[in-house]
This record gives C-alpha cells, sequence and structure tokens, in this order.
C-alpha cells in the first residue's frame, strides 16, 4: 500500500497501539502550554486589531508548542494540545445535583492538577490573566445580570465555541496556497480598512498551517535519521508529505488525511481549551477522491482512516467529545453520495471501536440495502458504537424551509450531536440558549415563584387557582414568549462576548476569505448562513401537564383547588390526586388528544423561538434536544401537574417521559411521527431502545435488513406521512437494562477490553466512562415498556 | 356490542404478514395447560370494552405503521368467542381497506360466517387425536378439523400452527396421525408451523393464582426438523414465523 511503504496490517496494529498509547495518558496540559504562551507574549500583541492579536496569538501557539510524532503514529499531528479534563459527561465529579453549566470559562483551571512541572502559581498566573481578558468580563457580566433566571433555569444561555462544520475541501483539492496569495491580495487591494486588516490576520493565521508542516516534517526529519529499514523510508515518506501539504494539492488519500488533520489541529488549538464539537463533516465525500485517485483497496483505504478516527481520541477519557463525523447522503437529485471511502469508513469504525468521534449516517428513500446490511453489525454486536441516523429527504425539506440555497443542500452535515449545519457556510451558535417549558410552567402555576427554592423569578398576576388551571395554555404561552425574550438578549450578551475571541484560522474555511469578515463578527455576517441556537426542554412533560389539568378539571373539578397546592408540596398528603394525575393519557402512546398537544406545542413554541433575532437579525432556530440537561434542568423543576415528582428528570428531546410510553415501540413511533418536524429547524433529539431479541435473522446483514424494514423505514420513509415532514433524526440503544446492569457489575468480564461503547443523546461514549447518574439514565430510558415490539 | 381486549400490541410477522396491531380477546373455551396468556382465560382477569368504531378508529390512526403488508390481528383467548363484535370489527376494517387476521383455535361452530371478513386465518391444532385432545384442551378436535379443511378450501392464506409439546404430541403415533390428517388438507394457499414449547407465560399462570402443571414440556430442535421433513414430505409448505 502507498508507495510500497505499508500494508493494512500492520497500519492497523500501530493504529490500535496509537490509541492504547493515547488512552494512557492522564495528563492533558497541552492547552493550558497554548494559554501561558499567549499569556506571556502579551506585549507583542499591544496595538494589534482584535483579529490580528487573534492571529499572531494562534502564530506564537503554533510556532512554540512543543511537539512530537509518536512512533505508532503514521501521520503527524494531534488535537490533544486542544483538549481539556473538563467535559461534564465523562468527568467522574459530575452530579446532576451540583452541575451549573459552562458559565465560568475560567473553571478549567481547576482541572489542570497541580505538579512539580504545572506549579499552582503558575497556574493562578495564567488563569488570572484569562480572568482579565475582554471576553471573560463581558461573559460575567452577562451571566451577572441574567442570573435569577438561570440559576433555576427558567432558561439557560451558553458562549458558543466550536460547534463549527469547516470546509477544508478546497484546501486538500488545491493546497492552501491559492487561498494565501488571494488573501495577499485581498489585503493589499481592499479598500475598506477593517476588510484589509482582517484579511491580513486570515493571512496570518493560515499561515500557521505552512509553520506547523514544517515543524512537523523536522520532527520526521530527525526521526528517520535516527531509524533503520522500513521505519526509516516510511519516516522520510512523512516527511515529504509534510513538506508537500497543506500548501500544495493533496495528490493521494494519505496526503489528504495528513492535511486535513494538521488543519483540524490548528482549528482546534485556535480554540482551545473550548474546541468542543467540532464537526469533519461529508467524510467519505471528503476522501473518496483522493482514494479513488490511489486506488485503494477498501481494505487499504479503511486502514489508513483508522489512523485518522485515533486521532480524535484525547487522552484517558476520549475528552474531545462531539466530534461528528458523517457518511453516505444523497444529492439534490436524489442520487445516491454512499462510495467505496463510506464502507471503509465503516471498516475502520468498526474493527477500532473508539468512543470518538461520533459516526452518523445519512439516509433517504434510495439508501442501497447493501448499506444497511452493513450497519447490522454495529446495531446489533454489544458494546459496539451505533451510527446515529438522519433523514436527508425530511432534512433538506426543514433546512430549505430555513432558507438554504438548494445548491447548498447536499453540503449539509452536523456538528455536535444533531444539529444541522452546512459545511464551511454555517454558524449556527447551536448551543447558545436552553428553554425550561416546565420550569417556566412551574412559574405561572406559582405566581413567578419557584416551588424548589421559594425565590420569587418574575412576578406574575395573581389568578385564582381555577381560573389559572383554566386559562394555562394562554398563560404559558405568553410566559414563554416573555421568558424567551429575556433569554435572547442574554444569548445575543454571550456572542457578543464570543466576538472578543476572533478565530481568523476557522474563519478561512467558514467564507472569510470571500467576505472579509470573521466568523464571530457580530455586526457584519461573516459566514453564507448565520443563526443561534435554542434547545427547547420537557415537550411531553408540558403535553402530559396540559392534559392531566384538562382532565382534573373535567372530571374531579372538587381536587382542581388543590393541585397546586399538591405540587408545592411534591404530591404529599396528596397521595389520590397524584395516582390520578398519573393515570391520565400520555404522550408516546397514540393517544389524538395528547399528541394533538404536545405537536400544539411543539408548533408554537418553535414559532416563538423562531420569531426572535440573534445578533445579526437572524432567526434564533428551534432545536428540541436535551443533551442530559434533561436531567440536569429536571433536578430544577418542581413537581408537574402530569404526576411527575420534583427534581425528576424532564423527558429527553421530543421522547416521552422514560415509563410512559408502556404501550411498546409501535404506539410510541405513531405519537413522535405526528410533531411537526419541519418546525424543528435547529434540529432535534430522538432516542429508541431496542430489545435484540426481536431480531431473529442468523447473520449481522441480515438484522441490518430487518432494522431497516423494522425500524428506519416505518419512521423516516412512512408513505402515510403523505405530504408531512417526516421525522429525520434516530439514535438507538439496542440492549436491555439487564445486559447494562451486568456490565456495570463484571466490567472485566463483559468489556475486557475496557471500552463498551453506549449512546448517550447525540454522541457515543464509552459505558463505563460515564458518571453514575448518566450510567442509570441510559439504563432508566431502555424501559422494557417502550421497547416491546 | 363491544370487545373485551386484555392485550394489545405491535407485532412483527409473527401473527399474520407484515407488522401487525393485534388485539387478545379476553375468554377462552379451552384451558391448555401451557398457555402463555392464562390471564385471557377468563379467570377474574382484568380487561378493557372497545366497541368496532373504536377499533376502527384506533386501526386507521396506527396505518402508518401497517408496513409490509401488514394489519390486525385478533388473537386471545380465543378471539372468536365474541363473534358478533368481531365480525362487525373485521367488516369494518375491510372496509377501510385494513388487512384483517385472526389466530383461532378453530373451535367456532359459524366459523364459515368469518371467513370473506379475512385475509390471514391462523389456526392452532394441537392434537390429531379426539379423545386426547378433549382430555387436555377440554374440547373434541372434531369441528376444529372440519374448520381446517373450511379455510384450507377457502381459497384465503392460512397458517397451521401445532404446539410441539413434550409427552402431549410428539411421538411418532401422533406425529404419523398429525400426517395422515394433514393428507386431506389443500396445499396450494396452507402452510404448517410448529412452534417449540416454551415456558414464556409460567411466571403468568402464577400471577393468575393458577397452578401451572406443565412438567417437562420441551421438545428438541431435533424432533421439530424431523417432523418439518415429514410434513414436506407430504407436499405441505412449513413455515418458521
Amino acid at each position: 500500500m502507498y508507495n510500497n511503504l505499508y500494508n493494512s496490517q500492520s497500519v492497523t496494529e500501530s493504529a490500535k497501539k496509537l490509541f492504547k498509547e493515547e488512552r494512557a495518558k492522564k495528563r492533558v496540559d497541552g492547552w493550558f502550554l497554548a494559554r501561558e504562551i499567549v499569556c506571556d507574549r502579551q506585549q507583542e500583541f499591544e496595538g494589534l486589531s482584535k483579529e490580528m492579536r487573534a492571529a499572531k496569538e494562534l502564530e506564537a501557539i503554533i510556532t512554540h508548542l512543543p511537539l512530537s510524532i509518536s512512533d505508532n503514529a503514521v501521520f503527524a499531528g494531534s488535537q490533544s494540545d486542544a483538549f481539556a479534563r473538563s467535559y461534564a459527561l465523562i468527568n467522574p465529579a459530575f452530579e446532576v445535583e451540583t452541575f451549573s453549566g459552562y458559565c465560568d470559562p475560567t473553571a478549567v483551571y481547576n482541572d489542570i492538577e497541580p505538579n512539580e512541572e504545572f506549579t499552582r502559581e503558575r497556574i493562578d498566573r495564567v488563569r488570572e490573566y484569562t480572568k482579565n481578558t475582554e471576553y471573560i468580563r463581558s461573559l460575567t457580566a452577562m451571566y451577572d445580570k441574567y442570573e435569577k433566571y438561570t440559576e433555576e433555569v427558567a432558561f439557560f444561555i451558553e458562549q458558543v465555541t466550536g460547534h463549527i462544520i469547516p470546509d477544508f475541501r478546497p484546501a486538500l483539492k488545491y493546497g492552501i496556497k491559492p487561498i494565501l496569495e488571494e488573501l495577499e491580495i485581498k489585503s493589499n487591494t481592499e479598500t475598506d480598512e477593517t476588510k484589509k486588516e482582517n484579511f491580513k490576520a486570515l493571512k496570518t493565521a493560515l499561515n500557521c498551517a505552512v509553520i506547523l508542516s514544517g515543524r512537523y516534517a523536522d520532527i520526521a526529519a530527525e526521526k528517520a535519521e535516527n531509524a533503520a529499514g522500513e521505519k526509516k523510508k516510511q519516516y522520510l515518506n512523512l516527511e515529504k508529505t509534510l513538506r508537500k501539504v497543506p500548501l500544495y494539492p493533496c495528490e493521494s488519500l494519505f496526503e489528504a488525511i495528513q492535511s486535513y488533520m494538521l488543519l483540524w489541529e490548528i482549528m482546534c488549538l485556535e480554540q482551545a481549551p473550548n474546541p468542543f464539537a467540532f464537526s469533519v463533516g461529508n467524510a467519505d465525500r471528503i476522501f473518496e477522491p483522493y482514494r479513488e485517485k490511489d486506488n485503494l483497496s477498501r481494505e487499504d483505504a479503511a486502514a489508513l482512516l483508522k489512523h485518522f478516527l485515533v486521532f480524535f481520541n484525547v487522552g484517558d477519557r476520549s475528552w474531545a467529545i462531539s466530534q461528528n463525523l458523517i457518511i453516505s447522503g444523497k444529492d439534490t437529485a436524489g442520487s445516491d453520495l454512499t462510495n467505496e471511502t463510506s464502507y471503509a469508513l465503516l471498516d475502520a469504525y468498526f474493527d477500532m471501536n473508539l468512543p470518538q468521534p461520533i459516526l452518523s449516517v445519512k439516509l433517504h428513500k434510495s439508501t442501497p440495502e447493501k448499506l444497511y446490511e452493513e450497519l447490522g453489525r454495529f446495531f446489533f454486536s454489544p458494546g459496539v458504537l451505533t451510527p446515529s441516523l438522519f433523514n436527508d429527504d425530511s432534512v433538506f425539506a426543514v433546512l430549505k424551509n430555513r432558507g438554504v440555497e438548494t445548491c447548498d443542500l447536499a453540503d449539509y452535515s452536523v456538528a455536535g450531536c444533531q444539529e444541522p449545519l452546512i459545511m464551511g457556510r454555517d454558524n449556527g451558535n447551536t448551543t447558545n440558549s436552553w428553554l425550561n417549558m416546565p420550569k417556566i410552567l412551574e412559574l405561572c402555576l406559582n405566581g413567578g415563584k419557584s416551588m424548589i427554592t421559594g425565590k420569587t423569578i418574575e412576578k406574575s398576576e395573581t389568578k385564582d387557582n381555577i381560573s389559572l388551571l383554566r386559562n394555562i395554555r394562554e398563560i404559558f404561552y405568553q410566559a414563554c414568549g416573555h421568558y424567551t425574550d429575556i433569554m435572547c438578549d442574554a444569548a445575543n450578551a454571550a456572542s457578543a462576548a464570543v466576538s472578543e475571541l476572533p478565530v481568523p484560522f476557522l474563519s478561512v474555511f467558514m467564507g472569510g476569505v470571500q467576505t472579509g469578515y470573521d466568523m464571530r463578527d457580530i455586526s457584519h455576517q461573516g459566514t453564507k448562513y448565520n443563526g443561534s441556537g435554542c434547545l427547547i426542554h420537557g415537550l411531553s412533560v408540558l403535553a402530559d401537564s396540559f392534559i392531566a389539568i384538562d382532565r382534573l378539571l373535567s372530571e374531579r373539578p372538587q381536587d382542581a383547588d388543590n393541585l397546586i397546592s399538591a405540587l408545592q408540596n411534591n404530591f404529599e398528603g396528596y397521595e389520590e390526586l397524584h395516582a390520578f394525575l398519573k393515570s391520565c393519557p400520555k404522550f408516546g402512546n397514540n393517544i389524538a388528544s395528547v399528541d394533538s398537544e404536545a405537536a400544539e406545542i411543539a408548533a408554537k413554541v418553535s414559532d416563538i423561538v423562531t420569531s426572535h433575532k440573534n445578533y445579526l437579525g437572524n432567526p434564533f432556530r428551534a432545536d428540541w434536544s436535551s443533551p442530559t440537561t434533561h436531567l440536569t434542568y429536571g433536578y430544577w423543576v418542581a413537581a408537574t401537574p402530569d404526576g411527575r415528582k420534583a427534581r425528576e428528570q424532564l423527558n429527553y428531546g421530543v421522547d416521552p417521559l422514560y415509563g410512559d410510553a408502556a404501550s411498546g415501540m409501535g404506539f410510541r413511533m405513531l405519537s413522535n411521527m405526528k410533531l411537526p418536524f419541519d418546525k424543528m429547524d435547529g434540529g432535534y433529539a430522538s432516542h429508541l431502545g431496542i430489545d435484540p431479541k426481536y431480531f431473529t435473522a442468523d447473520t449481522f446483514e441480515g438484522k441490518g435488513a430487518d432494522f431497516a424494514k423494522r425500524i428506519i423505514k416505518p419512521l423516516f420513509f412512512n408513505p402515510e406521512l403523505k405530504d408531512r415532514v417526516s421525522p429525520f433524526y434516530l439514535y438507538v440503544n439496542v440492549t436491555t437494562p439487564d445486559t447494562l446492569r451486568k456490565v456495570l457489575a463484571e466490567p472485566e468480564k463483559y468489556a475486557p477490553s475496557g471500552v463498551y461503547i453506549m449512546r448517550i443523546h447525540g454522541t457515543f461514549v464509552n459505558f463505563l466512562d460515564l458518571s453514575p447518574a448518566i450510567q442509570q439514565d441510559i439504563i432508566k430510558r431502555l424501559d422494557p415498556g417502550s421497547t416491546q415490539m | 356490542m363491544e370487545l373485551k381486549i386484555f392485550q394489545k400490541g405491535f407485532n412483527f410477522s409473527q401473527d399474520g404478514p407484515g407488522n401487525r396491531l393485534v388485539y387478545h380477546l379476553f375468554g377462552c373455551n379451552m384451558h391448555c395447560p401451557w398457555c402463555s396468556n392464562p390471564e385471557g382465560m377468563g379467570c377474574g382477569g382484568e380487561y378493557y370494552t372497545a366497541s368496532p368504531e373504536q377499533i376502527t378508529e384506533e386501526a386507521l390512526s396506527c396505518k402508518a405503521m401497517f408496513f409490509e403488508n401488514g394489519g390486525v390481528t385478533f388473537t386471545g383467548g380465543e378471539c372468536t368467542l365474541q363473534a358478533e363484535p368481531l365480525a362487525e370489527t373485521l367488516k369494518r376494517l375491510l372496509d377501510n381497506n385494513i388487512s384483517t387476521a385472526i389466530e383461532t383455535n378453530g373451535t367456532y361452530k359459524s366459523f364459515f360466517k368469518l371467513i370473506p371478513l379475512l385475509d390471514y386465518i391462523i389456526m392452532d391444532f394441537k392434537h390429531p387425536d379426539s379423545d386426547k385432545h378433549r382430555k387436555i384442551t377440554g374440547i373434541s378436535n372434531q369441528i376444529i378439523k372440519e374448520n381446517i379443511m373450511l379455510a384450507s378450501n377457502s381459497g384465503k392464506e392460512l397458517l397451521i400452527r401445532i404446539p410441539l409439546i413434550n409427552g402431549f404430541n410428539t411421538d411418532e403415533k401422533t406425529i404419523e396421525e398429525f400426517l395422515e390428517f394433514f393428507q386431506t388438507v389443500n396445499k396450494d394457499n396452507t402452510r404448517i408451523e410448529l412452534l417449540k414449547y416454551h415456558e414464556y407465560g409460567k411466571d403468568k399462570w402464577k400471577k393468575c393464582g393458577l397452578e401451572y402443571t406443565v412438567k417437562d414440556g420441551f421438545v428438541s430442535e431435533e424432533i421439530r426438523i424431523n417432523f418439518e421433513n415429514k410434513i414436506k414430505d407430504i407436499g405441505h409448505k412449513t413455515v418458521r414465523t
């Protein structure tokens, strides 16, 4: 393979060793060094424009950061220096009770354990410097201003870093040389001073790729000097590759992967320590032209891609979470785009079974049967990763409705968990704001006062209990609009804070070369598409609550007056009323009244959200997902009229509350299909637990085909839905609660490799790395009632 | 006129073609000791009622899940004990282009009336010898044989199911008697399925306050395969769902 220097078996073996080496790293300190390099050189950057300062800071990091190439590496490059050991999901210190979101960007300095090299003084010095930056000052001011709302999560705000899909394709195809030349010309000829300065900064930032490849080439040359035989030849080849890419066009899969990794490394370092949820995009389409040029077999391509996948794993828990890689799908003419690299990537994923990067698969009505068959091994091998599934037919319709031009539709991909963005053209600020509908309902029912702490969040007009309940929908939607107004102001303030940290390198791959503006600019749109996300929580809890209130008023009017007291007392002393509320119809069982209620809420609240404008005047996007926040936000919500008790979790995404869809999967899917997916332009989350016993084919291929026939096609491509937009997202866990309890009890027996992969919202993770609260949530949501087929 | 239902849910391919909404109707005229749904036998179990209109409305709301030529199947208990509302429901479903099926023990005397209302028929046949059949189930098999003949000659798709129970119907003599009867059954639209004994319903018997009396009902795969081969040898099709 490849100039007769490698064979697929040895490349695979070295990829496995490289992963093992990475997982043995208990410290991830590179991000701190990067920040320290910037801190130490502050005087050099004084007087520079914001954009140029960011470019020069990046240049300093790329020039001075210690680099190495592992003996097990086939390629040069690492993203391990960009991430901290801080992501809550896989942080053993995470607890639902104490998690308060990511509102303090300097909290990351607590995640670095001082030692002789990284002393407390050294850490504190960089922390203090960071605290005094304009970014932190404006962010802190925003959080202080809105604290009464965020403290108990009526809504929450996040400054969005990462969460972008860069378009590296032109850089691979033509090299970055022509881009550097274009920027040089534009910085000389541009008459607008801001743009002129920006072009210069973008060029400085992009040139970091030349610096980085040069430094790695020198290391490869040094390693070649000290090596012999085949290894020497391989290092010489690596050096040659690094002297060529990313400056010049890639001519082979090897060069394309190498080039891509270097660009990715710089992109992440530019946002260290928070570059979470960058996504590769349509990986098979990116790399297929180069595999084809080489005429590499599926097996050989898979071997090289295994190293590409290992690259995304950082440290002992694969800390670089939520990086998404997507395959397959269709073009706008409806032709299937699955190619040989799609299958090579599947082979690489299956053989390596790594906790990152997340695999997603785009499907459509004409997806080849072969793809479904090849997916069978993922769904039906215990402890093996499973892909998220997207329905191109629906996503195209949703995005078109959002204003995406037809020529860009096929380039949508997924940033983070499930948020559809256009590769290289869309800054969606996807996790900017988070709306907690059940908390708003609680405040509506209690005069604006929290039933959890008694604090007044927002005074509201007091009504007698009965008229309050009779008019609850109107009161709720009005309040929802009010809280959304405030939330969007806060979210825009967070985006303004983030704009203090321009990203000239990333902007090169997001349209900045054309527009002359940074993609985080809040006054000028640097990307073709722009919006801000709002993750909306508690759909089924709210729908079930409205229906339970109706039933109470009509069937037990004598008890209606007691409802609010019952909620305030978490149903203590109101057990009979609680039993009645629990027995009312619940979403997820194909019951018309409550399913329509959920659909109406989803449509109305989506409209409320999308009617709000972000800092550039573009709409907020309605995203009905709750990435573990159904736990953390539920903790701040009192008992609700559906019978859910105080502090218990909310429903996940658009799914029924666990345990409520007791009539089996068929009914659950029918309820789900009634939701207005066309309104969910920011995406949504949905999970099905599937008991493998219902799939009895003898082979993985047969099971994969059955899975398509019985789950995917009825849900995604159901002819009965006619003109309505069908569901477009799904992830599954094919296992049972018993199996997972066994894995936890005897990990050595059930997961001898130490890796047992499960899905948790849009990402997959090593089940054994998760904090106990999240392990239990996964088990809970596999409740047998909802998994019966 | 309402149906008594003790359970409902979707099932793929086991209770008729495609994905089907299966209603378990309450009450049974047999008391097979291996029954996996003893709560449907009528001994104080819980049920709810639904009119033919309501069932039809629900089935229509489920149309999106009737993929692979699916539809509605009524089983039990014994669904034909509620023949009148059942027939009314089947008619309504057919009027709405929803595929209909029943799984029956074949004891309904006026079974011929239901046949035109069915797209697919599943009939259990437990033992070819009338006395032995009566001893275990409480009912002679004479009417069952007649109804199987009727169904097999009706032109409708027919699936005959035999539960294989060790000590009851898997000895060589009984198998020969089964085959003798099957020789007389129309082979064109008929398929035969052998179901190995299982104990999925065992715990339910205890919950119903009933004693589970089957001691050693398990049957080897070898017996099933041999029996299947003999059925094929006489020109019948076998199936495993």
